[in-house]
């Protein structure tokens, strides 16, 4: 057999290994439903509920930060990081959360959040100066 | 809605917005009149590239137009427009304007345009019988560029202006008052993590890096077009390393970036908008080895033109990647999008079309190799060397393209739940490889090589890396880590050592080996300062005081509580330092915190001390944004930002000076006070130490208060020991026209404040006692920062193997420049 065919089946196969181990590395978006079943740490997307509390004292633990989170399908659940605040969470648009069940607490290891598009801030902002101006 | 507008400076915005059009007009009439200049059959006929010069120089003069009109917009504050309203702000340094250009995607495109514009203009200089081939795709790419900027509706809006108004961009009841201008104050200002010089200079270097990769594609498709196979290697091989050259300095400089001023918790976060820089990077790289392997022996023909020309569509396809919002879900850095997804899919689209299309028509005459190649030749190796960095190209497009899967296929795929370590093990594997080709591959001639003088050189040189590599690895500890990060430690040392030796004959007499053997040395140093850092750097503010919050919580432990809380003037052991947080300062916006660092020996002597200055901004529209500040060794880095304190925001700040601080509203800082009956000599504890009256001064001063003859005005003369400090204050107390007064003194980095509020007369002054009632401030209100602290290993490694890389560079652009005009 050719070297060339030779090295042309390696960097063949080692491509497929590649392709198929980051797909088995994937893991999947899921719901706090699914999360209450699965052993493994997973992804939910969902949005911050901004009507309850988030609690953070950075003066009692600085490493504590807990707040609650509704998913996709609708349903809520406390969430707990171990980790200081993100800077802005409080307007974040989406949260995209790592981690896992405990009890009936949802521990985050990653945070991933985003925040508003720059043309639906540009909105908030202009109202803003509106009120300012009727009052004076 | 024909409202006159007052205060509005149309004629900037007009003049931008024609030399828009025109730029775009202009890139495709020079395109249109390159392509006839081409086909053109009459040599003698030079009217077709007259016309293709002449359409891109006005193209360049009008691209400089649009900057200096955007430039004139910004710096004059015209906030009509919605680019300066959203970009910048009146107390924006001048200096930052430029970087307030590219934050928004239409600057960064304009920049594109900029530097693509000047070497479509290098390239009509140099490029003699390549001009109208290669000066076809150029000013095609151009054409693209400039409709990005377009913001014209046809059918659907086309591209996105720069200079659009803030009233048509944004629908507000407010724009419809003539005077809207006077309620617009001010402009959204720039992004806090972007008020910083690398940011000043990492994009134009990053997009000078991005522009150039067009050249070397340009050249391929020429050489297809034209049917010069062989020729335009050698002009093809100078451009792709000036690319590779300049798109690496700028993908370590935003990684520099990134570890000195953000805090990213490191120099490299595979975020998917890093790893777009370097997709192109790592298929160029290849491609200009086996450009080389076939400059040097006719094999490979076809994979050279590949990585050529795939390298530019991966340029292409990163821009879609970061520009079109894809990324959403997975990067916090990806700009959002501006209704230019599927334009930016057309762009990839036609120049992949463009590739193939070439390659097919080709594909009979392609001089494909009959021979195969020897197993003991250079350019077998350097050609699965090519191979291996594709692979690596092709893992990080697999992993960085989920969401575009997730699109196309309308999957819910999510990425890795820990890239970090995914891609450093994969990528890690990969770099193996590569390093220890770059090693062997070097003792190895074209053609054919000596068998066993090089067996013997190769182990000679590996059994030294194994030695070398292996006692790194132990006094680093990076054993204690993924065995991968062990074998690619030793692969890097094989690669720098194989490549001294290369140097090493340089100085014989060899010059022209220069180039590659200083830039695979520099290759090898930036791997083993990647690898050592990124393996063994360990988070030294591990907090174990923090209150618990039930078992449960504190069992999970699978994060380490990894910052850690300082109240001012105490002092906290952490790793091995005594840190302390001294006081801030503040030079608006930034906020300074320093902090003081001590390290101990066994005899308990103060052996080394330092003090870091990590800054926030407290930003009303970002919230905290913090900046790192770090100590650097030669071999290792102390780095710490701070991710929360408890400040005001700017605006706050700025507001503060003037008003008087109303001592009733002042005492809410406080916990209720502690009064205590002492008499001189006594002391008193409280929660943080102990406070010692040491006298009376019975002749104390008040500023602006004039004393009579019959008032009296005393002191009381306090020493409050607390952690290891000491401070003085002096409480009055004082009876003026027949009313008693006390002047209550604060003692901020105490967290406390002293009255003096009463004295109790005895029968000897002896026997008088003072009362001093002392409020504490409470543990939430006391200055506190909560802070991170890591150390980085051997990072400078990293920094100098990156420098040591552009040297090596330098050197093969002028060697291969050097042939092209021998040739």
């Amino acid at each position: 057999m050719k070297k060339g065919s030779i090295l042309g089946i390696v960097v063949i196969a080692i491509a497929i290994a590649v392709i198929i181990s980051t797909y088995s590395k994937t893991s999947s978006y899921g719901s706090f439903k699914e999360a209450m079943t699965s052993a493994a740490p997973l992804q939910i997307v969902g949005h911050l509920d901004k009507s309850k509390e988030l609690y953070y004292d950075a003066t009692k633990d600085a490493n504590y930060f807990s707040f609650y989170m509704t998913d996709n399908k609708g349903q809520e659940c406390k969430v707990v990081f171990t980790g200081t605040k993100p800077q802005d969470f409080e307007r974040s648009e989406q949260v995209v959360l790592t981690g896992q069940m405990s009890g009936n607490e949802f521990h985050a290891s990653k945070i991933l959040m985003k925040c508003p598009s720059k043309y639906t801030q540009d909105k908030v902002e202009v109202t803003e100066y509106k009120a300012k101006s009727a009052t004076i | 809605m024909n409202i006159a507008f007052k205060g509005e400076h149309l004629l900037p915005g007009q003049l931008g917005q024609f030399f828009i059009v025109l730029a775009f007009g202009s890139a495709l009439l020079s395109t249109i009149a390159y392509y006839f200049a081409t086909v053109n059959k009459n040599p003698l006929d030079k009217s077709w590239n007259k016309l293709g010069r002449i359409g891109f120089r006005i193209n360049t003069a009008s691209v400089v137009g649009i900057g200096c009109c955007l430039f004139y917009i910004i710096y004059n504050h015209f906030f009509e427009y919605h680019y300066a309203w959203a970009h910048s702000s009146r107390n924006l340094p001048v200096y930052y304007i430029i970087s307030s250009y590219w934050e928004g995607q239409e600057g960064s495109f304009w920049l594109w345009a900029f530097w693509q514009g000047i070497l479509g203009n290098v390239l009509i200089w140099k490029a003699k019988s390549w001009e109208n081939p290669v000066m076809t795709i150029v000013a095609l790419s151009q054409t693209l560029l400039s409709s990005m900027l377009l913001g014209v509706v046809i059918f659907t809006r086309v591209g996105s202006s720069p200079f659009i108004l803030l009233r048509e961009a944004i629908q507000a009841p407010i724009f419809s008052s003539p005077e809207y201008l006077g309620f617009i104050k001010d402009g959204n200002g720039l992004n806090p993590l972007l008020q910083n010089y690398w940011m000043v200079i990492h994009p134009p270097t990053l997009f000078l890096g991005f522009a150039s990769m067009v050249v070397p594609f340009a050249y391929a498709i020429a050489g297809l077009w034209q049917k010069r196979y062989k020729e335009w290697i050698q002009p093809a091989i100078s451009y792709a390393l000036f690319s590779v050259m300049i798109l690496g300095t700028g993908i370590i400089m935003g990684s520099f970036w990134a570890y000195e001023s953000l805090n990213f918790n490191g120099f490299w976060a595979w975020d998917p908008v890093e790893n777009a820089s370097m997709i192109p990077w790592l298929t160029l790289i290849a491609a200009v080895h086996v450009l080389i392997v076939y400059k040097n022996t006719g094999q490979s023909y076809f994979t050279a033109t590949f990585l050529v020309l795939i390298s530019f569509v991966l340029v292409l396809y990163a821009s879609f990647l970061t520009r079109s919002g894809i990324l959403g879900e997975t990067s916090v850095h990806a700009f959002t999008d501006l209704g230019m997804f599927w334009h930016l899919v057309i762009d990839v689209l036609i120049f992949l079309a463009i590739a193939a299309a070439a390659v097919a028509a080709r594909w009979k005459e392609l001089p494909f190799s009959k021979k195969e190649e020897e197993t003991y030749s250079r350019e077998f190796w350097m050609f699965v060397g090519a191979c291996f960095l594709g692979l690596s190209c092709l893992q990080l497009v697999a992993v960085t393209s989920i969401p575009v899967f997730n699109a196309i296929f309308g999957t819910h795929a999510a990425p890795p739940n820990e890239p970090v370590n995914f891609y450093n093990v994969f990528q890690s594997g990969f770099a193996v490889v590569v390093t220890l080709l770059a090693g062997f591959t070097q003792f190895l001639k074209y053609k054919n090589t000596d068998a066993t003088k090089f067996y013997i050189t190769t182990v000679i040189y590996f059994v030294f890396s194994l030695l070398i590599g292996g006692v790194i690895i132990y006094y680093t500890g990076i054993y204690h880590n993924h065995w991968i990060y062990s074998v690619l430690m030793i692969g890097a040392v094989y690669s720098v050592m194989a490549n001294a030796k290369i140097l090493a004959d340089v100085f014989k007499g060899k010059i022209k080996l220069a180039g590659s053997a200083v830039a695979h040395i520099g290759f090898g140093l930036l791997l083993i300062g990647a690898v050592i850092s990124a393996s063994t750097s360990s988070v030294i503010s591990i907090n174990n005081t923090g209150t618990s919050y039930g078992s449960e919580f504190a069992r999970q432990g699978n994060n380490p509580r990894e910052n850690i809380m300082l109240y001012r003037n105490e002092p906290v052991q952490m790793g091995p330092y005594l840190v302390t947080y001294l006081t801030d300062s503040v030079a608006l916006p930034n906020h300074f915190f320093k902090v003081d660092y001590k390290r101990m020996g066994s005899d308990g002597k103060v052996k080394e001390e330092f003090v870091l200055k990590p800054n926030v901004q407290a930003n009303r529209k970002m919230g905290l944004v913090p900046s790192p500040d770090t100590r650097h060794y030669l071999f290792h880095d102390v780095y710490t930002h701070v991710s929360m304190a408890n400040i005001k925001f700017d605006d706050e700040m700025t507001g503060e000076g003037n008003g008087g601080h109303d001592e009733a509203s002042d005492d809410k800082n406080y916990d209720p006070p502690i009064l205590h009956e002492v008499a001189v000599g006594d002391s008193i504890p409280y929660r943080d130490g102990v406070i010692y009256l040491k006298g009376i001064n019975k002749n104390a001063t008040v500023q602006d208060i004039k004393l009579k003859d019959n008032d009296v005005s005393v002191g009381a003369e306090l020493e409050i020991h607390t952690h290891g400090n000491v401070y003085k204050s002096e409480p009055v107390y004082m009876i003026k026209d027949g009313s008693s007064f006390d002047f209550a003194r604060r003692v901020p980095d105490a967290g406390l404040k002293l009255r003096f509020s009463k004295i109790i007369p005895g029968k000897t002054p002896a026997d008088f006692k003072f009362e001093i009632s002392v409020y504490q401030q409470p543990e939430s209100k006391k200055p506190y920062i909560v802070m991170k602290a890591i150390e980085f290993q051997d990072i400078n490694f990293f920094w100098s193997g990156t420098i040591i890389m552009v040297i090596g560079f330098l050197l093969s652009i002028f060697r291969r420049n050097k042939e092209l005009k021998t040739a």
